[in-house]
């Protein structure tokens, strides 16, 4: 079998690693030097990432939204929970990763409906949060993070600000679900004129957007899939539109990686 | 030495070399365009066409397997209109050729698409791959991809509407190609690709629920190549046709090993999912390993497997 990554990659980009910071057991960040993805990602887009580069097996890449950017460098969040993970959260400084990207849309900033920006995170839906919050900085929007995790030790909390904080075992912050505690802000009507926007485990995404329909407030959020390209060519992480979606543009699905990753709550199916 | 001459003929048409990218692998070109040079792979074969747009099967429709993948997308494509509007002359702007694969449910649909796409045919249309392989949809045209007969049938059919190449895409999940491969030539194919996807399935060990939405799904990618590489082979050796080589194609020496057992072109798949310009790399490749190799023409070594003559004689 030919060595894949001797080969000269056109776009996609193999990328050294320059730092490889553990947060928590399997749960770190790699930052690698791509000037062109460092350079171009938007909030909220991702790339594609090779477990290792030139091998078969896992074959496919897995996608990360871009976690921060900083000159030449970016950094992606990875969460070991299946073998691709796995492998990819032991790579060391100094290793190859290969990475295609940057892909997706950018989260809908510019949305004229919000005053406030609630940005809604569960676990390592973390991601792309950090670069979100940059932009909404720049912007001047006023931003309240509520951001939930099991435990204390599984936060990453490097350039976020204004930190609301839920754990399942009460280690850290509200003792239960970070949308209860959101819930509570938005009954004493203490946030103006709020926009969600949510990443996180399917439950608490689901959890979003009935609290959206029922606060009448509009919600964005960021899915996660298994996909294979991330271009939009092998159709392989479809979502499904609400019905009104599909009566309006005859499509009864979007994908996440071109259409996406992030979407109107009412306009989805969870 | 010249440079490698990679360019091959099929039929009356000239590739400018034996790769293709292998339909649903590679969308309408568009997709891939920002990372892919399209106009150094030798065609495109395009996502399925059916008549009527299709929505595709719910998620999830890919799941990883080792060293490969299964995919229930359930040919999710535009429709030949939009196809001919959109698409079409998209492609036509490349200097490289188009094949268009064609899916459908009855032999009256596979001929009213193949003549609407005649009918509105660019420069550089070369011909035509019919799937009647896919797995994955109940109406599919599986059912005539495991029946010698609809295959030979479908054939004739299709011959009459177009001039173009009309090439029959085979399934595997068949007990033996041969006699497909033979249905397609009496019946006037200009040629054969093989294989389409394998059925497969990946089970939840939790939920005890398939990974895939339709329980089983068509795997692919390079866990499938040695079985790619015999039925080339058998298919070599029970038609006189060229034959287009898939299955778990990554670099130019698996297209080379394709070339041996004795196809003329070959397809690049499920590559492309992980490198988009994945042809490419292998075009490039080739070419690389014609040169060390110092071969001039891809004729060369296309089914020049040594077998001894005792194994031969033997049936192998």
């Amino acid at each position: 079998m030919g060595d894949l990554s001797s080969m000269t990659p056109v776009a996609s980009g193999l990328s050294i690693v320059t730092k490889r910071h553990v947060i928590a057991p399997g749960l770190v960040t790699l930052r690698f030097h791509n000037p062109h993805i460092a350079r171009s990602t938007k909030e909220g887009q991702f790339v594609n990432v090779l477990p290792k580069a030139g091998f078969l097996d896992p074959m496919l890449r897995r996608p990360f939204s871009v976690y921060w950017t900083e000159g030449d460098e970016a950094e992606i969040i990875v969460q070991a929970h299946g073998r691709g993970t796995g492998i990819l959260a032991e790579t060391r400084e100094g290793e190859l990763l290969d990475v295609l990207g940057p892909l997706g849309r950018p989260w809908m900033i510019d949305s004229e409906d919000y005053m406030t920006a609630v940005l809604l995170i569960g676990g390592v839906g973390v991601a792309s949060m950090p670069m979100l919050t940059r932009a909404l900085e720049r912007m001047e929007i006023p931003i309240q993070t509520f951001y939930g995790a099991r435990t204390k030790s599984l936060f990453a909390l490097d350039h976020l600000q204004n930190l609301h904080l839920a754990t399942d075992d009460g280690s850290e912050g509200y003792y239960g679900s970070n949308v209860m505690l959101l819930r509570s802000f938005l009954e004493k009507g203490s946030l103006e004129s709020p926009k969600i926007f949510a990443c996180g485990p399917t439950g608490m995404m689901r959890a979003a957007q009935s609290l959206a329909a029922e606060f009448g407030i509009p919600c964005e959020v960021s899915l996660e899939t298994e996909m294979a390209c991330g271009i939009g060519i092998c159709q392989g992480c479809p979502v499904l539109n609400e019905e009104s979606v599909f009566q309006a543009t005859g499509r009864r699905y979007r994908l996440v990686c071109t259409d996406g990753p992030s979407f109107k709550s009412e306009e989805i199916v969870i | 030495m010249a440079a490698p001459d990679l360019s091959v003929k099929l039929g009356s048409v000239t590739f400018k070399n034996p790769i293709l990218v292998a339909s649903g692998t590679f969308g309408y070109g568009a997709e891939a365009k920002q990372w892919c040079d399209i106009e150094q792979l030798g065609g495109v074969v395009t996502k399925s066409v059916s008549w009527k747009p299709r929505m595709g099967n719910p998620p999830h429709r890919i799941i990883e397997t080792a060293s490969g993948m299964l995919n229930s997308i359930g040919l999710a494509n535009v429709g030949v209109h939009t196809f001919v509007k959109d698409k079409l002359p998209y492609l036509a702007k490349f200097d490289t050729k188009i094949i268009a694969n064609i899916a459908a449910s009855s032999a009256e649909e596979y001929r009213d698409v193949l003549e609407h796409i005649e009918a509105h045919a660019v420069e550089n249309l070369a011909g035509y791959e019919i799937n009647i392989s896919c797995p994955n949809v109940k109406d599919g045209g599986l059912s005539f991809g495991t029946s010698v007969e609809r295959t030979e049938e479908l054939t004739t059919l299709l011959r009459a509407s177009t001039d173009r190449l009309l090439i029959i895409k085979l399934t595997p999940n068949v007990t033996s190609v041969s006699p497909f491969a033979q249905a397609c030539e009496r019946a006037g194919a200009d040629a054969v690709s093989l294989i389409n996807t394998l059925v497969g399935m990946s089970i939840d060990i939790y939920t005890h629920e398939p990974r895939l939405n339709t329980v089983t799904g068509g795997l692919s990618g390079p866990a499938i190549k040695p079985i790619a590489l015999a039925q080339v082979y058998q298919a070599r050796k029970s038609c006189g046709i060229p034959i287009i080589g898939i299955g778990g194609i990554v670099t130019a020496e698996d297209a080379v090993e394709f070339f041996i057992a004795g196809a003329d072109m070959v397809q690049v798949g499920t590559a492309n999912f992980v490198y988009p310009d994945a042809g490419v790399r292998v075009a490039s490749g080739l070419a690389e390993f014609m040169r060390s190799q110092k071969i001039e023409r891809v004729s060369e070594f296309v089914n020049s497997l040594r077998v001894r003559a005792e194994l031969k004689a033997a049936g192998w």
